[in-house]
């Protein structure tokens, strides 16, 4: 069991598509044959849509694969195998109060661990120079399991660390932002002709680089410093900053140019690491495949319009993960991209439903997920 | 933006002039003459007009389709800002002698005063709603300290100072501010020079007022609410209609918009054969209003999927179509729908009114009746006495009246106290 997931997350051309097609549905096939097997509430799932795993062919017959939306996860404990299994239980970071539960077993964080050698492999993010990192995220602490919080934490591995900076610190009164710490740090760095890697949510970077902006400070940090975000634009909306202004606030103000600017994209319920390339497009990698949905009638829509992102990846056993709705818009390219690989790449628009915020009926801040 | 005195400051700003604000306001208190409910109204009457004839359009009609604020609904409000309307809000929520009251007896008169400085809170849910509160306020004679809400487009500012401009007199009565609800320290100055905290928002809101002020602040809540319909099963067709109306006219997010329908009777059957009458109702009354935005579509059709996976424990009977939906619930509770045209039904028959609906006190507000002329007067005695502000009849649920209360209060009472005097012999 698992053999082909095992191929799948061996291949070394991480977007070499066309050629994992196969591959990745008869991976997907015993994912969902174990799924099946394993979780009765999936097996129902699949059987009131009278769905047979086992009858997996083609991509086309994983467009028919019931999928789940995240907010099932939220209300689901949906384990296929014994907790004791699972070294790591996530949890997503659930600004509506409400957080996915997702176990990983063993052998799914080892695909992860390959999947994100050779991703930042790829797009050259090892390095052995001792590097001070700035973490936009809460400092690790055993109250907190959000995923986002692991991954920025574990990220800090990719190249060796002189110094961390959290600008969410825990104190003994809980978390609590600093930013000026940042900024000081950040400044010191330049200072000593050091890399910086600043790893966060885009919304605290461009908050402090624009408090930078307004204060004067114009850094030019080492040209091997490189400016890491993720965790989504959702912040953004109000502020209407789009990705370009974001890459020249950084230029601007911290002298790194927007090709060292690089951002990743990933879900708890969908644990697949989305990089951008130089051209800041997120080509989906050979460990996944992405249907937009159309957002009426749910049915799987072409390249180049907009729909609901359905995300599908072979790679974990503890969660049935295999087709995953979430709740962002999305547009899948195959027009080419600069950078030069033929993977189509995934636009994403944002989140639905959160800019209508104009309720003032009962309840509706946490339904809207304000 | 920061508007302070009639004049416009950048948010660096703040610190310095939050340190003058209590020594202005009580400057004001004690050396401007009182501010005359007539100068107000006079400004309000020329600023509604203005706003009438199109003025601010550049900023109102972008604002109006952001929010998805029928164009309509807007223009049908604005007569309630001119002066006969607003005289007859001061007379029927101050008395009709509001400005010379009666004496109290042959040794002491009466006056009304303004409760003196109040600190709003104001929602992010409809632009104009900021500038509103203060205009009640200032109604009231009161000094108004503004906290603009996160995500406000300026629109406040514009309004209260073109009404300075209008009136002059009013600038010392007006002060905005920029803060965000996380800067609980400066909310709390706001909080202590204040004689009320008018806190507009959901429970997360008013919890957070209420935890700023100190015991000797008063407070005053404009709460979220919760509003549905109740229809007997022999409600019209026309009835129905006109309430399918109102729910894609207001995609069910105002206060007073229907959430769900509760149906007076015990028999699941004809519960589940009503919903399905109104589905097809509601999905023919839509087609005449404009399309939900796809975002908001989105994000129904994917709940939709997600109760239909969860049917095997919820026991739900579900009708929709394209993120619109009538789901058929087995309890009896009255809650927040998905909005944007998805409505419940329930059962809910008229012995249990009083018990099921009136645990949710502060959050009711509308109901509407679609029933017979001979049930109208028991079914309205039942859901006023579970504590409903308002029965209306089906399409009527977001009627704008003048002189109407605020969820069951008068704001102007809220915002003055009457102060009796001892007249000298």
């Amino acid at each position: 069991m698992g053999r082909y997931t095992r191929k799948l997350f061996s291949r070394r051309k991480i977007y070499d598509l066309e050629r994992t097609n196969e591959i990745f549905v008869k991976a997907m096939r015993e994912n969902a044959i174990f799924h099946f097997e394993h979780n009765a509430d999936y097996k129902r799932i699949l059987d009131e849509a009278s769905f047979n795993p086992r009858d997996i062919q083609s991509m086309e017959d994983l467009f028919q694969l019931p999928f789940i939306p995240t907010l099932y996860y939220k209300h689901h404990e949906m384990f296929s195998m014994s907790l004791k299994r699972m070294p790591i239980k996530a949890t997503s970071s659930g600004t509506s109060g409400m957080r996915s539960k997702i176990g990983m077993d063993i052998k799914s964080l080892w695909y992860g661990f390959k999947m994100v050698v050779r991703t930042f492999k790829y797009h050259k993010l090892w390095s052995l120079r001792p590097v001070t990192y700035i973490i936009f995220g809460y400092e690790p602490h055993k109250s907190n399991q959000a995923g986002i919080a692991k991954t920025a934490n574990g990220f800090t591995f990719v190249a060796p660390s002189r110094k961390k900076v959290f600008a969410i610190k825990y104190t003994k009164d809980g978390y609590v932002v600093d930013l000026e710490r940042v900024k000081q740090a950040l400044i010191e760095a330049d200072k000593k002709h050091r890399p910086v890697r600043t790893i966060g949510f885009p919304a605290y970077t461009y908050f402090l680089l624009k408090e930078m902006k307004s204060e004067g400070i114009r850094l030019k940090l080492h040209k091997k410093s490189k400016i890491t975000i993720g965790g989504g634009w959702k912040q953004f909306y109000a502020e209407k900053v789009d990705k370009e202004s974001f890459y020249a606030l950084v230029k601007e103000v911290l002298g790194v140019k927007d090709t060292n600017c690089v951002e990743f994209f990933g879900a708890v319920e969908h644990p697949i690491l989305y990089t951008d390339c130089r051209h800041h497009h997120f080509h989906i990698p050979v460990y996944s495949r992405v249907v937009i949905r159309d957002i009426d009638t749910l049915e799987p829509l072409p390249h180049g319009q907009m729909g609901l992102i359905n995300l599908m990846t072979p790679m974990v056993k503890a969660t049935p993960l295999l087709s995953v709705m979430t709740d962002d818009l999305g547009i899948l390219h195959n027009e080419g991209c600069k950078c030069g690989e033929k993977s189509p790449w995934l636009e994403i628009i944002g989140r639905v439903g959160i800019k209508d915020i104009t309720t003032c009926a009962a309840g509706a801040e946490k339904l809207l997920d304000l | 933006m920061i508007l302070y005195q009639g004049e416009i400051f950048t948010d660096e700003l703040q610190m310095k002039l939050i340190d003058q604000l209590k020594i202005d306001c009580y400057q004001t208190i004690n050396h401007s003459e009182e501010l005359n409910t007539m100068e107000v109204i006079n400004a309000c009457d020329i600023l509604a007009r203005k706003v009438k004839a199109g003025e601010y359009n550049d900023i109102i009609l972008p604002l109006l389709t952001e929010f998805d604020i029928p164009y309509d609904y807007f223009i049908e409000s604005i007569p309630m800002f001119e002066k006969d309307s607003l005289i007859k809000k001061c007379e029927i929520e101050l008395g009709n002698n509001f400005e010379h009251l009666p004496d109290l007896d042959k040794d002491n008169r009466r006056k009304i005063c303004p409760l003196g400085i109040l600190f709003h809170i104001a929602a992010g849910n409809v632009d104009v709603l900021p500038a509103y509160s203060v205009i009640e306020g200032l109604l009231a004679g009161n000094i108004n300290i503004l906290k603009l809400p996160s995500g406000d487009r300026g629109m406040s500012v514009k309004l209260l100072s073109e009404l300075i401009n209008i009136e002059p007199k009013l600038k010392n009565y007006i002060y905005v501010f920029d803060v965000p609800s996380t800067e609980t320290e400066t909310l709390k100055i706001f909080a202590d020079i204040a004689d009320a905290i008018i806190v507009w928002g959901g429970d997360v809101a008013v919890k957070a007022a209420r935890s700023m002020a100190s015991v000797n602040t008063k407070i005053i809540e404009w709460g979220h609410k919760l509003s549905f319909a109740y229809a007997t099963l022999d409600a019209s067709e026309k009835d129905l209609k006109r309430l399918a109306g109102h729910i894609a006219m207001t995609n069910q997010v105002l206060c007073s918009s229907c959430q769900g329908i509760f149906v007076d009777s015990k028999n699941m059957d004809q519960v589940k054969s009503f919903a399905k009458k109104f589905f097809d109702i509601l999905v023919e009354e839509s087609k005449k209003h404009k399309l939900v935005s796809l975002g908001m579509r989105g994000k129904n059709t994917i709940e939709i999927y997600n109760a239909k996976l969860e049917q095997h424990e919820t026991h739900q009977v579900i009708y929709d179509e394209k993120g619109m939906s009538v789901i058929v619930s087995d309890d009896h509770e009255l809650e927040l729908s998905m909005l944007f045209r998805n409505v419940w039904v329930k059962s809910l028959p008229r012995e249990i009114i009083i018990e099921k609906i009136k645990p949710h006190k502060n959050h009711l507000q509308t109901a509407s009746l679609l029933c017979n002329k001979e049930d109208v007067s028991e079914l309205s005695d039942k859901l006023a006495k579970a504590g409903i502000i308002r029965v209306t009849k089906a399409g009527d649920m977001s009627r704008i009246i003048v002189g109407e209360s605020h969820d069951g209060k008068y704001a102007l009472r809220e915002y003055s106290r009457i102060v009796e005097l001892a007249k000298t012999t």
